[in-house]
């Protein structure tokens, strides 16, 4: 058989069996109940933050930030004009809280890929090099896991003045690798031991062949998991930090939202203004939690287990 | 004597963390753009006072010398003096760290024991209804945002239903009246506290209980269970005796890993409740831009979270006598 024949079959092959391990994963996920009703709101949070950039399309008033109703001076209720109402300025709640959904998906995703990515190098590396290397890097890991991030955050505000966005991304990115480099590492010191890595290492391969083409492969699934936990992680403490009035003034997040909530005077007066931020929070954080969980299972054959034996 | 050396071996490590978390504190209060000086010295001080302090804290001095008198201020307590309120950052922080590691202590037992209890029952009754329930409830409050939760429990026991007051640790006619005893003040307190305590409780048990549940249930499929069903030993001496005791364990370690996670919800649910801690006072310094405050808080916040994992560790090597080999 010519070569190019064979190699465009085994590439079929190779795929089809990636297909299949995605499809059997899927199985698995779609039997979890919990799992499924993550999905779902994870998926409305999607459009939210897709139908975030309609109001202002309609109406320059419904821009979140900067619009504000000529008609309204003070906060009032749900009306037509309105659907959620207005805040102190007369601004749109309804389009804050759509604009709310695009904060915390970027400030979540991209705080979480790169803490993910940190971790994930550090913990092979630790795990795979071992001695000194794997000494300096755990105990920094541990140092930074002692560290409160809310409050290191809150330190780095005081010292380097207002912190946009993308900084506070950054240094929760930076504060919280060191969780998920410690599973990585013990992945990587289980797989260092299997037969596959020696047969590489005889075969010629580099430090570096081994640990990006034959360990990275292996742990990626356990990063991904743990990502989903980590988007949880950023999303809250961007909250926090804008409710404890240091977010970046630019965004409207909806911990931005509580803030004005609770310092205007409003938290008694207003629910619906009170309530939906909160909510909102609340279920992303719960569906990304859900998320995790069902993923797991379909990671951890373990745990599939669990309900035949006992 | 194995525990006591083990102890001490994690006591040494600790002191090093500490030590880098004062190092690194040093820097970024150097490396900050601005006039470290104007840092630590107040807009409203005396200019005679003023260079007391420069003295006294050596910020005349060569950054190294600066560091050797930043160390050792630390270790004799003196954080320079508070912009905000005029007086040693020492006194402020004494006033406020009691009140922390009460909210604190509390909360963290309160809600580690709720787990435990809870995540037993669940296991033990694992996919009946009193599950499904348990571990729905857990989720959920897990994950509920935990200053929303806060404003919540406020507006509706604390405004609708005016059970407990909004916020503060103390009511003024209770304690500027000299016929109240002890027991009138530590009510007082009490009433004030129960609001703050079940925001951090019901953020936190739900974790707790979910680690106790996936334990309990890896316990149950071991052999000395099997043993002890096979004496012939009653459900609840099974459960109670043989199964939770080592279930605990790993919720005894997670209770360690969160402390930094617990102190996060601790500041925010004091700035909510206006309870006079170190964790609203960091908040307020910043806002202030008061730095000796600032500073001083942070690193006293992370002794209180090393601390406590140091008694996390102990508590588990006495649980586990494994640990200590």
């Amino acid at each position: 058989m010519p070569s190019r024949k064979k190699k465009i079959l085994e590439e079929r092959s190779r795929r089809w069996r990636r297909m299949e391990r995605w499809a059997q994963g899927w199985a698995i996920y779609k039997k979890n109940f919990l799992g499924r009703i993550g999905l779902v709101l994870l998926s409305i949070f999607v459009l939210m933050a897709l139908a975030s950039f309609i109001p202002p399309l309609v109406d320059p008033m419904y821009k979140p930030m900067s619009g504000v109703d000529p008609e309204i001076t003070a906060s009032t209720g749900p009306s037509f004009r309105h659907w959620l109402g207005t805040d102190f300025m007369g601004r749109d709640l309804f389009s804050q809280l759509l604009a709310g959904a695009r904060v915390a998906f970027t400030v979540g995703i991209a705080s979480a890929f790169v803490s993910i990515v940190l971790g994930t190098l550090i913990g092979m590396t630790a795990g795979y090099m071992g001695g000194w290397t794997d000494t300096l890097l755990m105990r920094t890991a541990d140092i930074i896991m002692v560290m409160p991030t809310l409050l290191v955050v809150l330190i780095l505000a005081a010292l380097f003045g207002q912190l946009n966005i993308w900084s506070i991304v950054l240094i929760i990115a930076l504060f919280r690798w060191p969780g998920v480099s410690r599973v990585i590492r013990a992945q990587t010191l289980t797989l260092k031991e299997r037969p596959f890595i020696d047969a590489a290492r005889v075969a010629g391969a580099s430090h570096l062949r081994i640990l990006f083409r034959h360990i990275m492969p292996n742990v990626l699934p356990l990063s991904f998991l743990y990502m989903t936990f980590r988007v949880t992680a950023a999303i809250n403490i961007e909250a926090a930090l804008a409710f404890l009035g240091f977010g970046d003034p630019g965004t409207v997040s909806w911990g931005m939202m509580l803030q004005w909530v609770w310092k205007t005077g409003y938290m008694f007066k207003a629910p619906y203004w009170l309530l939906p931020p909160g909510i909102c929070i609340s279920l992303i954080t719960l569906s990304f939690y859900l998320l995790g969980r069902a993923m797991d299972e379909v990671l951890d054959p373990r745990l599939r287990k669990e309900g035949e034996r006992y | 004597m194995e525990l006591w050396r083990y102890a001490r071996q994690r006591l040494f490590q600790i002191g090093i963390i500490f030590f880098v978390i004062l190092t690194i504190l040093f820097i970024l209060f150097r490396i900050a753009p601005g006039d470290p000086v104007s840092r630590m010295i107040g807009p409203e001080m005396t200019t005679e006072d003023a260079a007391h302090l420069i003295s006294q804290l050596g910020l005349d001095r060569p950054l190294w010398v600066q560091y050797v008198y930043y160390v050792k201020n630390f270790f004799s307590g003196n954080f320079g003096h508070s912009f905000h309120y005029g007086r040693p950052v020492i006194e402020v922080i004494g006033d406020r760290l009691p009140n922390t590691m009460l909210l604190f202590t509390t909360s963290v037992m309160i809600s580690a024991l709720m787990g435990v209890f809870l995540g037993k029952i669940a296991a033990w009754r694992k996919g009946e209804k009193t599950d499904t329930v348990m571990t729905l409830l857990a989720l959920v409050t897990h994950t509920v945002f935990l200053p929303w939760m806060a404003l919540i429990l406020i507006w509706i026991f604390g405004y609708r239903l005016g059970w407990f007051p909004i916020n503060g640790m103390i009511s003024e006619e209770v304690w500027l009246n000299p016929t109240s005893g002890f027991f009138a003040k530590s009510v007082d307190v009490a009433h004030h506290m129960i609001l703050p305590l079940l925001t951090l409780s019901l953020i936190y048990f739900g974790s707790y209980l979910l680690i106790m549940r996936s334990a309990m249930l890896e316990t149950l499929k071991e052999d000395y269970i099997l043993t002890a069903r096979a004496k012939g030993l009653t459900e609840k001496v099974i459960r109670n005796k043989h199964a939770s005791p080592n279930a605990a364990l790993p919720v005894v370690t997670s209770v360690g890993l969160s402390l930094a996670f617990s102190i996060n919800g601790g500041a925010l649910t004091e700035t909510v409740f206006s309870w006079p801690g170190i964790g609203r006072e960091l908040v307020f310094s910043v806002s202030n831009n008061d730095y000796p405050l600032a500073q001083a808080a942070f690193l006293l916040i992370s002794a209180v979270v090393l601390v406590s994992n140091l008694v996390v560790d102990i508590l588990y090597a006495y649980l586990d006598p494994r640990i200590r080999y």
